[in-house]
């Protein structure tokens, strides 16, 4: 039925988002990116691609931030240019992503005052697409309670901090809680919107929701580990969605080391991957350092699994999943970005290889 | 060959070229040939990264002043008062090649340098100036409203100690009360944030501050009428003053820091009105010293502008040059050991002297003594389409261009579309008025056209600049069918004795009667306002449609004969034109000639009636060798019609299974020579195996240029008869719809004749014969209005029609039974293009 209604509305919108993934860097592309001997041949490169000549007006030299923030300004006009075309329910789709973007700068803004740093200085570090208008006026707030009465009440993001209101002082700890916790309920309520879609869209949403669903998971548990959080309080930033809930869910939340984590993930096979060779690192866990990287692996391995997750969903036809993912792939490829960038800078050679390629 | 008088039936003979040119002289070179505008370079190396090949570091460098003048460009447009920019043809060149070249350039980068530094210091100080002005001006404006606002409260204060005294105010004035008690308590013990902030986020400043303090505060804010221009963006932003009362230093650092982070500025106010006047007496005072520096800053920015202005066309052209030479150079394979760059190119084999020439000049400039060497390559490779044309050709060609490139040597539909597309244009849009209307005006653009190519006018207007010749020949063609039609504006002209004279015999009805003249050229005006005369001119127009049509296709088709000749394809003469001319001439020729034979019969003497041509046709393939005696057209004709059915009928075997058949037996004839085909797995390999080796054993300066991999078409039998099945399908099928097709002259035609008739019925005709000063008025604004209506309806409108169903005609009807248009065009490297949108 999607099929045949479909394009009435969305057609035109799922065109342009398939045309602009046709822009994607290739295995190629990065191929001769990290080939570059200096920015200005990093440069020159990129100017063969779909990104043009987006930096042709920098004066020289370049910085990586310059690339970043050009890359994510380029990104962030196709979004707008998608978002203005866009009609119901595709708009409420497209804002929910926005959603995501705006916890992040309302957690960047409430740390950054807590640790005194220049409100414009935070403004200007915040995700374009996360900004809303009162969003300055969070620097005043000094607990939950205040916040969300004096700003977050008027912004689509006041049903997810409903639930953690509570007068307790903001501090690193509480604000971890609250960013994890509204953004468990942010994942929830876009995974239930999506179903209240249905069809493809459902599918498809889930698959990826479900996936970054885990993913939290497991990261809190891991990096809840030796941490004054109660077991009881992990559980509750738990999302409830995902393929690890229930059981893995509850699991979770009584594991003490990353063994405990490895088992639960045993269950589903398709993270199983994620600590194939972890064992080794597990064995000794004495070594704080290859803790460490064993963790930085298990980021890698999300972030392919990511990748995969959203390149599938450009599979299906009549649906929104090829929004969320775009956006997610076009993320992943500025990371890689600034990544190569970063390596070619700073003459790190050996590392320029670890980006995670898309297509 | 080369010696034959250019012409557009065939491309340009092409020649690959090799050059090799000395490192000294490579830059001087490419400037030249670039002028010239003659060389289709090739790439070399098509396996190097962009940044890795020879001359990434200049082109670098161009890149970094193309920047620099990208920036003057913008910084002059954003410029409120226009900047005069002095256009190319008005500056001096800038000499980039000979001897000083590169000491040219490092001078320009020198000086765009120094003028974008100069430019960059003077947009920061005149930034930081007006941003302190602006600072200023705010200041003042806030020190004004406040004032205004305070010297309210000052007046209320004695209203406030009369309503007391008042003791029979009505309770009811609650409002005007607590207002007044507000602004009264505001002198007292109330403390204040004062300062201004950006229009827009004003209600947003509001509402938060209200959730913050809880609504423990009183706000109030004023416009700011002037905007506040950014000087480097020129964007505007208008502002607000506002003044927020609240009470307890907790609540007011609150104020102050929203109020910042919302991009607020704040101004430090005293509650003493003496010191607000002093402050304000200061401010003034420092803003106007400050307005005289911004002043002579602004100037001196203007004058660096003007100066840039100057010679800032005459940059953007040597940038844009150099920038393409080093592209170019980059196509070149860089010999390191012999210090010679290797080009190869498509060239004109006509122009290999006049290339020969710059070479030589290039070398003379350049002053050195080794000059560029040139010489011709044998290769297998299909050469680029190139039509020499002229600016009247040129939009012909550009037609049929759009429809497919010409295959190289192919016979060149543009070169006949030149009468046959304002022809056929001319048949559909048949009126002298109308024709005059469109010929006067591509003459005006003909006339201007030196001013005109020089302005830019816009997409829509600079494509019928781009086709004026078209239009101009589409106009005289009208004029000439408006004549055959006898057609003005609806009206007809009354040139010649008309062969029909009209006597009254009847009260109700007038017919007429032919009184022995013959109106020697055109439709007989006679016709005019008789009944019949939709009928007559249906007939006439819709039969002459099919013999136009007719022609036009046998035509189109002949023209498939000099391609088989040129490429020595003689089998397709046998087994593709000849079946194809007689299935055509046999069927629609034979309507066509029985069309011209029956309108050179006089019905009303003869015997039979006049049979229907469209019956005919049918029952040609319905009920062959049978001819109703009373609607026979001749004698004999029964037997003609079962000849013809039958060649046609032979046609399609014919056309079907000779070709297969002659490449099966060529096959066989191979395969009984002994040769067996080799695969390709091992053919490829040996073949660039043998490239390499020659590379190796030669140098580079191998003289044969050969490519396995295109020239030989895969020779397979099953696509040969793949190919002809759906050729000789679409063939036979297709004579008869395009032979419909053409029928569409008819019917626009008609429709174009109907609409201008109905406008004249419309609007003039009532208007006609005016009596009273009224009815000439009426008369001049509805002549007015008709002829609005008649150039934007039935000129442009219906000329835009036409244009489209006279493309059509040409691109399905008359292409498809010749054009193969599997070329690619010739692009050589040229400077002419003086496109500076970039």
């Amino acid at each position: 039925m999607e099929a045949l209604l479909f394009n009435v509305d969305s057609g035109f919108l799922e065109g342009t988002v398939r045309g602009y993934k046709g822009g994607i860097l290739s295995q190629s592309h990065y191929a001769n990116l990290t080939q570059c001997e200096t920015l200005e041949d990093f440069r020159t490169q990129l100017s063969a691609t779909d990104y043009g000549n987006f930096l042709a007006n920098e004066p020289l030299p370049i910085s990586t931030a310059t690339i970043a923030d050009k890359a994510t300004q380029i990104l962030v006009d196709q979004f707008k240019y998608l978002r203005n075309n866009a009609v119901e329910p595709l708009s409420k789709f497209l804002d929910y992503i926005t959603y995501g973007y705006m916890i992040d700068n309302v957690i960047l803004l409430i740390t950054g005052t807590l640790h005194e740093r220049d409100t414009h200085e935070l403004i200007e570090r915040c995700h374009p697409l996360g900004i809303f208008e009162t969003m300055p006026a969070l620097c005043v707030a000094s607990n939950v309670e205040e916040l969300y009465q004096s700003v977050l009440v008027e912004t689509p993001l006041a049903p997810y901090f409903r639930d953690c209101l509570s007068a307790s002082d903001l501090d690193d700890l509480n604000i971890e809680i609250v960013r994890n916790t509204v953004y468990k309920a942010y994942l929830e309520d876009f995974h239930s919107y999506c179903t209240s879609l249905g069809g493809p869209t459902a599918e498809v949403m889930h698959r990826i929701l479900s996936f970054e669903a885990d993913r939290r998971t497991v990261n809190i548990t891991i990096n809840s580990f030796n941490t004054e959080l109660t077991k009881e309080q992990r559980a509750k930033l738990f999302p409830s969605i995902g393929r690890l809930f229930p059981e893995g869910n509850n699991q979770l939340a009584k594991a003490d080391e990353v063994d405990q984590v490895r088992q639960v993930c045993e269950g589903v096979s398709e993270y199983r991957v994620f600590f194939s060779d972890a064992p080794s690192s597990t064995a000794n866990s004495g070594g704080g350092d290859e803790a460490s990287s064993a963790v930085s692996q298990l980021e890698d391995r999300f972030f392919h699994m990511e990748v995969h997750l959203n390149k599938q969903a450009f599979l299906q036809q009549f649906q929104y999943g090829v929004f969320y993912a775009y956006m997610k792939l076009k993320e992943q490829e500025i990371r890689n970005l600034t990544w190569i960038a970063e390596c070619i800078a700073q003459d790190a050679r050996d590392r320029i290889q670890d980006f995670i390629p898309i297509f | 060959m080369s010696d034959e008088y250019p012409s557009l039936l065939r491309s340009e003979q092409m020649s690959l070229v090799q050059l090799f040119v000395p490192t000294e002289v490579a830059h001087d070179t490419v400037a030249e040939l670039g002028e010239l505008g003659n060389v289709q370079f090739k790439d070399l190396n098509p396996n190097v990264n962009p940044f890795q090949r020879s001359f990434v570091g200049e082109i670098r460098r161009i890149d970094e002043m193309a920047r620099r003048v990208r920036f003057f460009s913008t910084q002059i447009e954003q410029e409120k008062d226009v900047v005069p920019i002095r256009p190319l043809y008005d500056s001096a060149p800038l000499i980039t090649v000979g001897p000083r070249a590169a000491q040219t350039m490092d001078e320009l980068d020198v000086t765009l340098t120094e003028h974008e530094s100069r430019l960059v210091k003077m947009n920061e100080s005149y930034q930081k100036l007006s941003e302190r002005t602006r600072e200023l001006v705010e200041a003042r404006h806030v020190l004004r409203e406040t004032a205004v606002f305070f010297d309210k409260a000052q007046g209320h204060r004695a209203d406030i100690r009369s309503s007391f005294d008042d003791s029979s105010a009505p309770l009811l004035q609650h409002d005007d009360r607590e207002n007044q008690y507000s602004s009264g308590s505001v002198q007292f013990d109330l403390e204040f944030v004062a300062g201004t902030i950006d229009r827009a986020r004003l209600s947003t400043f509001e509402r938060v501050l209200w959730r913050v303090l809880r609504g423990n505060l009183y706000m109030n804010h004023t416009d700011i009428v002037d905007p506040f221009v950014d000087p480097v963006t020129g964007a505007e932003t208008r502002k607000n003053v506002f003044i927020i009362f609240a009470h307890g230093d907790a609540l007011l650092a609150k104020i102050r820091k929203v109020a910042e982070s919302m991009g607020a500025t704040l101004y430090p106010i005293d509650a003493n009105a003496d010191k607000r006047s002093d402050s304000l007496r200061e401010v003034t005072a420092r803003l106007e010293d400050l307005e005289t520096v911004l002043y002579n800053t602004g100037s001196n920015r203007r004058s660096e502008l003007v100066k840039i202005g100057e010679s800032l066309r005459a940059w953007q052209d040597v940038v844009r040059k150099e920038k393409l030479i080093y592209e170019t150079l980059n196509l070149f394979n860089y010999d390191v050991r012999r210090k010679t760059l290797i080009a190869e190119g498509w060239v004109p084999t006509r122009d290999i002297t006049k290339i020969q020439l710059a070479l030589r000049h290039a070398t003379e400039e350049s002053g050195t003594s080794v000059p560029p060497i040139l010489h011709e390559l044998r290769t297998h490779k299909t050469p680029p389409t190139f039509h020499r044309t002229n600016k009247f050709t040129e939009g012909f060609q550009t037609i049929m261009d759009s429809y497919g490139i010409a295959s190289y040597q192919e016979v060149n539909p543009g070169l006949f579309a030149v009468i046959t597309f304002p022809f056929l244009f001319a048949v559909m849009f048949g009126d002298i008025g109308h024709g005059f209307i469109i010929f006067f005006a591509a003459l005006y653009m003909i006339l201007t056209e030196r001013r005109l190519a020089r302005v830019d006018l816009g997409e829509i207007m600079g494509q019928f600049f781009y086709g004026r010749y078209i239009i101009l020949l589409m106009g005289a063609f009208s004029v000439y069918t408006g004549l055959m039609y006898n057609d003005i504006f609806s009206k007809t002209l009354h040139i010649w004795h008309s062969g029909w004279s009209f006597p009254q015999t009847d009260a109700d009805k007038v017919v007429g009667v032919s009184n022995g003249h013959m109106y020697p050229f055109g439709l007989d005006p006679g016709w005019h306002g008789a009944d019949n005369n939709l009928v007559f001119v249906n007939s006439y127009k819709m039969k002459m449609s099919i013999v136009l049509g007719v022609i036009h296709m046998t035509f189109a088709l002949c023209l498939q004969l000099p391609n088989h000749i040129r490429f020595k394809r003689p089998i397709d003469i046998y087994a593709n034109f000849i079946p194809q001319m007689i299935f055509l001439l046999s069927i629609f020729g034979y309507l066509v000639i029985c069309i011209l034979y029956k309108w050179s019969i006089d019905w009303s003497q003869a015997s039979t009636q006049p049979p229907s041509l469209l019956n005919m046709l049918i029952n040609m393939f319905l009920s062959p060798g049978a001819v109703d005696p009373k609607e026979q057209l001749y004698a004999g004709q029964a037997f003609v019609q079962v000849v013809l059915l039958l060649l046609a009928a032979v046609c399609v075997p014919w056309l079907l299974i000779t070709k297969p058949y002659f490449a099966w037996k060529e096959m066989k004839k191979i395969q009984g020579q002994g040769y067996v085909s080799i695969g390709h797995g091992d053919g490829a390999p040996r073949d660039s195996s043998d490239e390499v080796l020659e590379g190796e054993e030669e140098g580079n300066g191998r003289a044969i240029a050969e490519d396995t991999d295109e020239g030989h078409e895969q020779h397979d039998f099953g696509e040969v008869v793949i190919h002809q099945v759906i050729h000789t399908i679409e063939f036979c099928l297709g004579c008869i719809s395009h032979t419909a097709s053409y029928l569409r002259l008819w019917a626009l035609s008609l429709a174009h004749a109907q609409l201008s008739e109905v406008l004249w019925t419309m609007t003039l005709e009532r208007f006609l014969g005016p009596t009273s000063v009224g009815g000439w008025i009426g008369l001049i604004i509805v002549g007015v209005l008709w002829f609005v209506l008649t150039v934007f309806i039935l000129c442009l409108m219906e000329g835009l029609s036409a244009f489209l169903h006279a493309l059509r005609l040409h691109w399905v009807e008359a292409n498809s039974k010749h054009y193969e248009g599997g070329g690619y065009a010739f692009a050589p490297l040229t400077f002419a293009n003086p496109d500076m949108k970039e």
